[in-house]
């Protein structure tokens, strides 16, 4: 035994590289808790490292050609397959003119380099409490379209991450891409994360509303505070309810500093991350609703 | 247990064998002796083990080298042609855009990359484009300083 | 007078090679035959060692051997001699090494770690040095008695004290009942680690004959010879160090590093090569970083501005092992002054053990730290007083010529301008002037000013010297020592040697590699001296070889030595130029048309030893420490979030006395370097501990680095040259200096305008929060109330 995990090296496993999804999902079925699904790798291979993960097989899905797939269909949305990197996202059209807080998030995050090879979906099955790419996703109530040999399901983003690095996925099953509903041209959304002298974020906030002179429906998720992204529902309504936008936008902001789950760790105590959520509240929500 | 795998590193053509857990960058410093490929943290915060791999600019510390059995890779060492420097790497010299020179390859590889694609690159762009990389010496102005001297070269190359 | 390379922006002489990706590290570096060594490390702070079982790991394929510190007792270090080559009977911290398992491969070494089986007894831990200090604390090093130590220091065994400094200078209680103002602070400051970008990594063979050959990463190849040839027993020339290209030191590659263990190991492996590459969570939980510490501060003004009395006690947490913090120790001690003339004053420097990571020293060795103190007191004095902070300093600054340091020294003459520093600060950050209003209204602008002064620390004997031959085309090898981790100093000295002799500066060489078989040696290259002391040996050289030169062009051109001078690689007679020999003709002696030669082969030999500076009073601390002073500023105009505590720095300007810039380009480069650090440090950096005395953030993600998107949006430099007449061309040496008073100049910025006191580093934006909270309440609740009523919409800036 050696404190922390000082490796550089890797432990053993074998190596595969399916060209089809069929091919992916038999091995998995075959291997199950012994295999590893590898998309970009950049957060395999370091869990790998740090030996929080040592699965005999890896199976590496950046051959597989449906899941290389971005594309926007009116009315349906947009579908971000499984091995589609972050680079690829920032730079699409759609994203930046319609999923803008989504677009804000991957432009925040990690670096240009990293970029070229995470991947979204990879981001989200990481579940680690800090990331940024599902805060987003769940503002939008995007779910993720699942696979195994047998079935095919759909599960909302909300939903599948549990907590810390646990997420709703059975061994045998892969993430083949995550859909984004279409949305109503009125809506916004944003993303803001504050992350001044680290790495990772301290707190972040994606807001979604569907129409900022008229809300009907309003989302707010904050990650980064707690084990994994929450939602202020309270404050959400606070929103939907209050007829003076500038005023409901403080009263939102001070509620959802105090409903929503937070913790204290390495990057920020609970105080802090709740004072963060109101500022972040307070920033976006005034340019989401142009009142100051 | 080994398999073998085709590299183009740098121009040249190389078969290795590789255990499917070994990472690219032991393999290309250990194995093909591409010394110039550094690393500092081993994976993925310090970008110092930045290659161009397909064209595409990656951490190689968090690649195996099973995944990229024939593939192109282009590090610092291939940029100098017949012993003429890149218009960048001059740039480095004149700008004193290094220190210890442990970041130099990864920055210049980058910086290269950088003005191919976007020669005229704001002060922005440059650094959000480097933002992956550490230099612990901080010589972050004179690297600066170093990629808009460089970007002229650049932009005739792009018309021409 | 005109110069061709002395004061010219000369490009980086290593340039080509490391632009090219071909410039050699001991990190590139493989041996034929060679192992690979893994340190297997304590997972418990404190505990006494019952057993440790390898035979597991034995039976890892590809595990040559595996070594544990009872089976090689050797005690090593270089001050302080307080460590075992691996953790014998006891674990003193979270990381600390208690076997090595040598392998063919990393990976079978990697895999063998796991199977070290390590059995302890714990012990009570100790975290805080102020409670290392009570009395019934349990002892970490129980022998310390027995350790080694140089004469610097004062180890008091039976406590945790590794080394009390002590000074007394004036009647420092007489001095405050004088004072018409007395105020009293506390200062703290965390662990930060060096980060240099190459890891700590050795090769050592350790041949049957008894030699050993090491490659290092670190930054000097005497002290790195001395450490193994005192604590192993192994002559001095059976030890052969090189160290090629650094990639960075910081100060963290100046003390005790791995060789003598890794030279163990080689024995131990059978006398093959080994290899030992830390990982950069090794290098936050394992090698040694910079300590941090508590100090606690009382000072006495009079009503006038005239600092009357100081007293300060420093506690530094030096953790488990001490072996260089002692010396920042007594650093921090003797420049508790600053650049200021105090008449009374008592400093007590305490270097205290730890349960946590071994310390050393960090760029600046104990000066960023007390001037981290003083340059706020001095701030804080100023606002009692009612004078302006740049007043007060310019009223107590030390006159070069009159007054004495806090050691009794007197300052020279030509120690440098202080005065003109603060002048030129002033006037660059437009101190007075008013900052322009922030765009955001819950925001404000401040400027801040600190003054430092900074000589090497070292001992008073550390020599240098260099070698200069030359070759048949009269082009130069210059051996010297002189550390190459990033500091530009190789490229000054090279523009020395062919300024002094008319070359072009193509034809001096300086091999990258440091040799202690071929380099000429050199204490060490540590407290921004190497310019200095090795440009002196140099220019010595440069003469000694020059008197060969010319003794025997007097005899071949018959005129008397002092009419001949060097130009463009010639030899002429003042005054009738075409009266000349090339140096070619004479560098490997004369030879007449007739075959008959005299002279021969020219070898250049010069040193430099200082000759005034001495040891300190152990009980006083009173004599001359220090070889040259540098004075310097930093002046900062930054803007602060009220809300979220975000320091953001809008302009820093620096000020240096070098005394003469041999090369204003990598001076600047300097220059934003250590700016860029002191702001990493000021406001990021944190090595953070648990309860369990773990390091929770060993990485960069957690632990974070100013990376290019973070810069100062402007910086300025600004240097006075004032000659030192003993420096080479005047020159003083620079490198740590830019660095020291980046924190103490962002505090008295936001002190001097709001009045909020920032007493730990770092000053990360939760920390600022918490200080405005707590000590202007006021001006947060505005500042809310202007955030929360903001009329403008600006862009989402991510
Ligand atoms: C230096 C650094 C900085 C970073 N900064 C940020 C940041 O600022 N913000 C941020 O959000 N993230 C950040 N990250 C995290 C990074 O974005 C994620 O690690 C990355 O997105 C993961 O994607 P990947 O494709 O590499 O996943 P992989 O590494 O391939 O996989 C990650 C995990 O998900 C599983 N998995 C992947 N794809 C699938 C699938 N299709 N089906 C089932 N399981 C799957 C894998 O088995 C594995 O357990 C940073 C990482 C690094 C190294
Ligand atoms: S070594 Fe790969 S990013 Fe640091
Ligand atoms: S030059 Fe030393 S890390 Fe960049």
């Amino acid at each position: 035994m050696s404190f922390g995990a000082p490796y550089l090296t890797l432990p053993e496993f074998t190596y595969h590289k399916p060209k089809s999804l069929k091919e992916a999902l038999q091995l998995l079925n075959e291997f199950r808790d012994e295999a590893k699904v590898m998309a970009g790798g950049v957060g395999l291979i370091a869990f790998m490292k740090e030996r929080l993960l040592a699965p005999n097989h890896v199976i590496d899905i950046k051959d597989i050609p449906e899941l290389k797939i971005i594309e926007y269909r009116k009315g349906e949305g947009l579908k971000i397959g499984a091995t589609v990197t972050m680079s690829e996202i920032e730079k699409h059209d759609i994203v930046r003119e319609k999923y803008v807080a989504l677009h804000q998030a991957v432009k925040a995050g990690s670096d240009p380099i990293i970029k070229n090879r995470a991947t979204l979906v990879g981001n989200i099955c990481e579940a680690i409490p800090w990331v940024d790419g599902p805060v987003p996703l769940i503002a939008y109530n995007a779910e993720l379209e699942i696979m195994s040999v047998d079935n095919v399901r759909r599960m909302p983003v909300s939903e599948f991450i549990k907590g810390p690095v646990e997420i709703s996925l059975e061994p045998n099953e892969i993430v083949t891409s995550v859909y984004l509903p279409d949305l109503p041209p009125e809506a916004k959304s944003l993303f803001m994360k504050f992350n001044t002298g680290s790495e990772f974020a301290l707190a972040t906030l994606a807001a979604y509303v569907n129409d900022s002179k008229k809300p009907r429906d309003a989302r707010l998720v904050y990650g980064a505070v707690s084990t994994k992204p929450v939602r202020a529902y309270e404050a959400e309504k606070i929103i939907l309810t209050n007829k003076n936008i500038s005023e409901a936008v403080i009263l939102a902001a001070e509620k959802a500093s105090k409903e929503i789950d937070v913790i204290s760790d390495v990057l920020a105590t609970e105080d802090y991350r709740r004072h963060l959520v109101k500022l972040l509240t307070i920033n976006v929500l005034s340019r989401i609703f142009e009142v100051g | 247990m080994g398999r073998w795998i085709t590299l183009t590193v740098n121009g040249s053509k190389r078969r290795v064998e590789v255990k499917d857990n070994e990472i690219l960058l032991d393999v290309l410093r250990d194995k093909l002796k591409v010394k110039s490929v550094k690393a500092a943290c081993w994976r993925g915060e310090c970008g110092l083990c930045s290659i161009l791999l397909n064209g595409k600019l990656v951490k190689s510390c968090l690649v195996l080298a099973v995944e990229v059995d024939g593939s192109e890779i282009l590090t610092v060492e291939g940029l100098a042609r017949d012993g003429e420097l890149a218009p960048i790497q001059r740039s480095f010299i004149e700008h004193g855009a290094l220190q210890c020179g442990f970041c130099t390859p990864a920055f210049v590889l980058a910086s290269h990359k950088l003005l191919e694609e976007n020669p005229s690159a704001s002060e922005d762009e440059i650094k959000e484009s480097l933002s992956g990389i550490v230099c612990r010496c901080g010589t972050y102005y004179e690297i600066i300083e170093a990629i808009k001297d460089a970007s002229k070269h650049y932009q005739v190359r792009k018309k021409v | 007078m005109s110069f061709k390379y002395v004061g010219k922006p000369i490009p980086p002489q290593d340039g080509f090679l490391k632009v090219t990706g071909t410039a050699t590290y001991t990190f590139d570096l493989e041996l034929p035959g060679m192992l690979y060594a893994k340190l297997v490390t304590s997972t418990v702070p404190h505990a006494r060692i019952k057993k440790i079982d390898v035979s597991r790991a034995l039976g890892v394929p590809g595990v040559v051997r595996v070594v544990t510190g009872k089976e090689y007792p050797y005690r090593v270090g270089m001050y302080a001699g307080d460590r075992d080559l691996l953790a014998i009977d006891k674990v003193n911290w979270v990381g600390h090494p208690v076997a090595a398992v040598i392998a063919e491969t990393l990976e079978a070494a990697e895999k063998a770690i796991d199977l070290v089986d390590v059995e302890y007894e714990e012990l009570p831990a100790i975290f805080d040095p102020l409670e290392a200090l009570k009395p019934d604390a349990l002892l970490i090093h129980e022998k310390m008695e027995e350790y080694r130590h140089s004469p610097a220091f004062k180890p008091i065994p039976g406590t945790n004290i590794a080394n009390k400094f002590t000074l007394v200078r004036g009647d420092v209680e007489k001095g405050f009942r004088e004072s018409d103002v007395v105020l009293e602070e506390e200062f703290h400051i965390s662990h930060v680690s060096h980060c240099y970008m190459e890891v700590q990594n050795v090769i050592a063979h350790y041949h049957l004959d008894g030699t050993v050959e090491i490659w290092t990463s670190w930054q000097n190849v005497a002290p790195v010879r001395q450490i193994m040839a005192l604590s192993l027993g192994i002559p001095h020339n059976k030890i052969i160090v090189r160290i090629p290209y650094v990639g960075g030191g910081f100060g963290g590659k100046a003390g005790l590093g791995w060789e003598a263990l890794v030279a163990i190991l080689s024995k131990a492996a059978g006398h093959r090569p080994v290899k030992l590459v830390l990982s950069r969570k090794e290098q936050f939980s394992t090698a040694a970083v910079r300590e941090g510490f508590h100090a606690f501060a009382k000072a006495g003004f009079k009503k006038d501005g005239t600092f009357n009395a100081y007293s300060v006690r420093f506690i530094l947490d030096a953790g488990a092992y001490a072996d260089y913090t002692v010396n920042v120790g007594r650093a921090v001690g003797y420049s508790a002054d600053g650049c200021y003339e105090i008449p009374n004053i008592n400093v007590e420097s305490l270097t205290v053990y730890t349960n946590k990571i071994p310390t050393t020293a960090l760029r600046g060795f104990g000066y960023p730290e007390s001037h981290w103190v003083l340059e706020q007191i001095i701030d804080r004095a100023a606002k009692k007083l009612g004078i302006d902070p740049s007043e007060i300093r310019r009223k107590n600054l030390v006159k070069p010529g009159h007054s004495h340091t806090c050691t009794g020294e007197r300052l020279r003459e030509d120690a440098g301008d202080p005065q003109k520093v603060l002048k030129t600060l002033v006037d660059e950050i437009g101190w007075g002037k008013p900052s322009e209003n922030p765009p955001e209204p819950w925001k404000v602008r401040a400027k801040g000013l600190s003054l430092f002064v900074k000589g090497p620390a070292q001992p008073p004997n550390a020599a240098a010297s260099a070698i200069l031959k030359f070759n048949e085309d009269a082009s130069i090898d210059l051996l010297i020592a002189t550390g190459n981790f990033g500091q530009g100093t190789v490229t000054a000295l090279m523009q020395i040697v062919a300024e002094e002799f008319g070359l072009p500066l193509e034809k001096v060489r300086v091999d990258y590699v440091r040799d202690t078989h071929k380099s000429a040696y050199t204490w060490q290259t540590v407290g921004s001296r190497g310019l200095f002391t090795d440009g002196i040996a140099i220019l010595k050289a440069i003469e000694d070889a020059k008197n060969q030169i010319f003794t025997v062009a007097s005899e071949v051109l018959r005129c008397p030595k002092d009419q001949l001078e060097l130009v463009d690689g010639e030899v002429r007679v003042k005054g009738k130029p075409w009266e000349k020999i090339p140096l070619q003709d004479i560098v490997m002696g004369y030879t007449y048309p007739n075959g008959n030669s005299i002279g021969g082969p020219v070898i250049g030999r010069g040193v430099f030893m200082s000759t005034h500076t001495t040891y300190l009073d152990p009980d006083t601390g009173q004599g001359n420490p220090t070889i040259f002073h540098t004075f310097g500023g930093t002046a900062v105009e930054l803007e602060l979030d009220l809300l979220t505590g975000e320091i953001n720095i809008l302009k820093a300007v620096e000020v240096l006395d070098l005394g003469k810039v041999i090369n204003p380009l990598l001076v600047k480069q300097q220059t934003h370097g250590g700016l860029i650090m002191g702001t990493s440090i000021s406001l990021y950096e944190e090595i953070k501990f648990d309860e369990r005395g773990w390091v929770v953030n060993p990485n960069f993600t957690s632990y974070y680095l100013v990376r290019i998107k973070d810069l100062p949006r402007e910086v300025v430099a600004r240097y006075i040259e004032t000659p030192q007449l003993d420096g080479p061309y005047g020159a003083r040496g620079i490198g740590e200096l830019t660095m020291i008073g980046v924190a103490p100049a962002i505090a008295n910025a936001i002190y001097n305008s709001i009045g909020v006191k920032l007493d730990r580093l770092p000053m990360n934006p939760e920390y600022v929060w918490r200080a405005l909270r707590e000590q202007r309440p006021d001006l947060v609740e505005e500042a809310w109330k202007r955030f929360s009523k903001y009329e403008k919409i600006v862009e989402v800036t991510i």
